[in-house]
């Protein structure tokens, strides 16, 4: 069979890293090949060295048989490679027509934004894209937004497609879609690389797997003859278990306990409409929905990091709604937020430092910080929770995502607060982190804590959570049993449609919470 | 040094002999050295308020209101203690305390409103505290030009009793008190930002106010908090020159110490423990130049680019630190939006 794209022995070295290490990558006309590897393991330096980003230090791109060469991404759109990245580069005023014109000049100096749009029109039904090029590009749902990055390529005719962890913005259902559309792309011969780290995914659409693992190719596979044990087994280079062991336990009292919240964004909207939980004892709630449903916004409340319009928040059964984020704190409610660089973390301070962040009154003497104090407890959580840092003395923003999350998950579990409130706690983190994180969450609900888990992860939330409330528009459309839920139910609520009821009804309202929330 | 050096060659002199001027009169003789420190004095203070309050994220800029200000105060209350004035002569001892309070609380409270209006109301403290500066210099002036003006042609107040002068150090010098008072205080300085709680939140606060928040702290009072030590250390600055060196209150006593000392600290890499150095080293530079222009006619504004062109490579030392990784053909990521994170 005749190679579309063939990269051979591509070496890359960064100050420090061997980035890329004799990476051989072959892509086939007409297939989908998903890039599999854990965070760092090489698979975007390779993606942005094809599309021209980064220069090789050796190695060879050979295209339809023709050694190329890609000095920038203008090469690689000439040669028909167009990437999909995870944030998408559109101007959200412009309309998908404006958007997908934009940077071409073919037409010289005069846009003839008519033809363009009928072209587009015939792409996207072509493709199944169901766009309409004149719509305002920032008034669309994130998953339609994709397409219309998908669109741009196209209309570029891109042959081979690279979209970069295309999923982890979307519903089910909007990845079903995208998953169909890719398949039209298949069909019509193209070729589509996939960046991810989700396993059933790959085995759901790929023909086939390359895994990447410290800058080398370990394995090539074609799915039929593949397993997503073998491929962990490869992405990891050890046996993982990511079945989250949950042992039968009994509910304990409510611990936190949220009645009638109400809170509004930065802009005024309200993002959280008269919400009420109960989390007990020992019980791990999961938060489900789609990013920006009020999710985080009900996070902060809850620690009064974010003003509460109406409603009460209570822990052990006190009132603890207008109290500082201190007196939250010292209350017994920890939170793990969800942006651990800018917000659960000091990054130019040392892992010591970082880890008496908001303890810092507690390890004291006197009038005097409690250095050597501070300094124990941070060697404590490096050893316990198995942080892979340089030392407590190097900064902490020179940590891995997963080893700063472990930090900070472990600050607020050492704690010994009865309640946890835990926002996206995996996101972005490898396989690797992903079970260490998760094994903490378990054994620190076993421990008896109250844990509320926000999670854009149904496979996370499946595997932890004992109930799963779905959060739409900020209201709870459910909560299912996590034993006997199904994901189709969960992802119907989460797009604000309740199981067994017109959907029509949640259409214009899910478009204004888009306006709203993009 | 090394560019200046062609500047000298401009005038006709030798560099050597020019550097020699510059650096033996503040550093080789001890009446130079003299001098040298009672500059150092107020530029510490001022770039110790300047550690402050930028690593909490307070970019003051306000030292020159604080310093004529807390000068004011103390000249105030200096005067009050004069033979035949309400209160009388009272002991240094008691005084000193009384004067360190004023000059403190005046400088404090002037920088603290602009803090409030920053940590309250989310104004911009850089452009306040600028605008504030002008407003404080007029107060100087309707001060030494009204209420306090002694008899006779110039702006300024009597002479401060005596009893109320800073006490001279080294025989022989004009150095006096105030070096050990801004000794003292770099001392204090480095103690809360290092080894009590309170510091670590001001500079967790400084560092990144949404961690702060997270963390419990109250980001608003700590601002506002760091604005008054920052203004209080300015208004120090003033204390120790009027006390110290001036001897009476006038118009102009600040001389633009309230930018230099911001300079100063920025040289010290807002260290504490760095400013009095830097200072000393700035102070005595300005000193030499006096000397040099003396010597050997050479204008005292070359100093000033030299001191200029320092805090220029300082700055520049920093950056090229921080990009040299990023060289291009180097790059170990330019600026792409993908999740992976290289360093693991």
């Amino acid at each position: 069979m005749k190679h579309t794209l063939e990269m051979k022995n591509i070496v890359k070295r960064f100050p420090g890293v061997l980035a890329n290490n004799n990476v051989n990558f072959t892509l086939q006309a007409g297939e989908i090949h998903a890039l599999l590897g854990e965070n760092g393991a090489g698979k975007s330096t390779l993606m942005q060295i094809l599309y021209g980003f980064h220069a090789m230090d050796s190695g060879e791109i050979w295209i339809d048989g023709e050694r190329v060469h890609l000095g920038s991404p203008k090469d690689a759109i000439a040669l028909g490679i167009g990437m999909v990245y995870q944030e998408f580069m559109l101007v959200r005023r412009f309309s998908v027509v404006e958007n997908t014109v934009l940077g071409l000049r073919e037409r010289g100096a005069l846009l003839d934004l008519q033809r363009a749009s009928e072209e587009l029109k015939e792409l996207s039904n072509r493709h199944g894209l169901a766009l309409d090029p004149a719509a305002e590009v920032g008034s669309l749902p994130i998953g339609v937004q994709q397409r219309v990055e998908i669109l741009k390529l196209l209309y570029r005719d891109a042959r081979l497609l690279i979209l970069d962890e295309p999923t982890a913005v979307l519903t089910p259902q909007e990845k079903d879609h995208l998953f169909a559309v890719l398949r039209k792309l298949r069909e019509d011969g193209r070729s589509v690389v996939l960046v991810t780290h989700k396993l059933n995914e790959i085995m759901e659409i790929a023909d086939r797997v390359t895994v990447m693992r410290d800058g080398q190719a370990v394995a090539t596979r074609a799915i039929g003859s593949t397993s997503g044990q073998e491929l962990t087994r490869l992405m990891v280079g050890r046996e993982v278990n990511l079945r989250a062991e949950k042992s039968i336990r009994k509910r304990g009292a409510p611990i936190l306990q949220i009645e009638n919240l109400r809170v509004q964004d930065e802009t005024g909207h309200e993002k959280v409409r008269g919400l009420s939980l109960e989390v007990h004892a020992g019980e791990i709630l999961g938060i489900a929905g789609v990013d920006g449903n009020g999710q985080s916004e009900l996070a902060e409340a809850v620690m009064h990091l974010r003003e509460i319009k109406s409603g009460r928040v209570l822990l052990n059964g006190a009132d603890v709604t207008g109290l500082s984020v201190a007196k939250h704190r010292g209350a017994g409610i920890s939170y793990v937020p969800a942006d651990r660089r800018h917000v659960g973390s000091v990054t130019e301070m040392t892992v010591a430092d970082n880890a008496i962040l908001g303890l810092q009154r507690k390890y004291t003497r006197g009038l005097f910080r409690g250095i050597r104090e501070a300094r124990e407890s941070a060697l404590g959580l490096v050893a316990r929770f198995g942080i892979r840092t340089a030392g407590i003395d190097f900064a902490a923003g020179k940590l891995s995502g997963g080893n700063l999350q472990k930090l900070i998950l472990g600050r607020e579990i050492m704690r010994g607060s009865a309640a946890l409130v835990v926002e996206h706690p995996t996101r972005g983190l490898d396989v690797g982190a992903v079970e260490a994180v998760w094994g903490e969450l378990l054994r620190a609900q076993q421990e008896g804590k109250a844990i509320l888990l926000i999670s854009a992860e149904l496979e996370e939330l499946l595997n932890l959570a004992d109930r799963i409330a779905v959060m739409f528009e900020g209201r709870i459309m459910g909560v299912v049993d996590a034993a006997g839920a199904s994901v189709e139910e969960i992802g119907l609520m989460m797009a604000g449609i309740m199981p067994g009821s017109a959907p029509a009804a949640a259409g214009p309202a899910q478009e204004a919470r888009h306006r709203e929330t993009l | 040094m090394f560019v200046t050096a062609f500047l000298f060659l401009s005038y006709g002199a030798s560099p050597w002999q020019a550097y020699y001027a510059l650096f033996h009169e503040p550093f080789g003789t001890l009446r130079g050295f003299g001098y040298a420190l009672v500059r150092t004095s107020p530029l510490s203070l001022i770039a110790l308020g300047t550690i402050v309050s930028w690593r909490s994220g307070f970019a003051y800029l306000g030292f020159e209101g604080c310093f004529v200000l807390g000068a004011a105060a103390t000249s105030w209350l200096a005067l009050l203690t004069g033979p035949g004035e309400r209160v009388g002569p009272v002991s240094f001892f008691l005084f000193l305390p009384l004067a360190i309070l004023f000059g403190f609380l005046a400088g404090g409270v002037w920088a603290g409103l602009v803090g409030l209006v920053r940590a309250r109301l989310g104004g911009n403290e850089v452009l306040i505290s600028l605008m504030a500066n002008y407003v404080a210099i007029f107060i100087l002036q309707y001060l030494v030009g009204g209420p306090m003006r002694a008899p006779g042609s110039l702006p300024e107040t009597r002479l401060l009793p005596r009893t109320t002068w800073l006490p001279f150090i080294l025989p022989g010098t004009r150095a006096h008190a105030g070096i050990l008072i801004a000794i003292a205080a770099a001392g204090l300085v480095w103690m809360l930002l290092q080894k009590m709680p309170l510091g670590y939140e001001m500079i967790v606060t400084g560092f990144n106010a949404a961690a702060a928040r997270y963390a419990g702290i109250d980001v608003a009072r700590r601002i506002l908090l760091a604005a008054f030590f920052a203004g209080g250390l300015g208004g120090l600055a003033g204390m120790v020159e009027v006390l110290g060196s001036q001897h009476r209150l006038m118009d102009g006593i600040s001389g633009g110490v309230g930018f230099v000392g911001i300079v100063v600290a920025l040289l010290a890499r807002l260290n504490p423990l760095a400013a009095i150095p830097t200072a000393l080293l700035y102070g005595g530079l300005s000193v030499g130049a006096d000397a040099m222009q003396r010597r050997a006619s050479i204008p005292s504004s070359i100093t000033f680019i030299l001191q200029s062109l320092a805090v220029l490579f300082v700055l520049a030392f920093d950056a090229l630190r921080y990009y040299k990784i990023n060289l291009p053909g180097f790059s170990p990521r330019t600026p792409p939006p993908v999740a992976d994170e290289a360093s693991r």
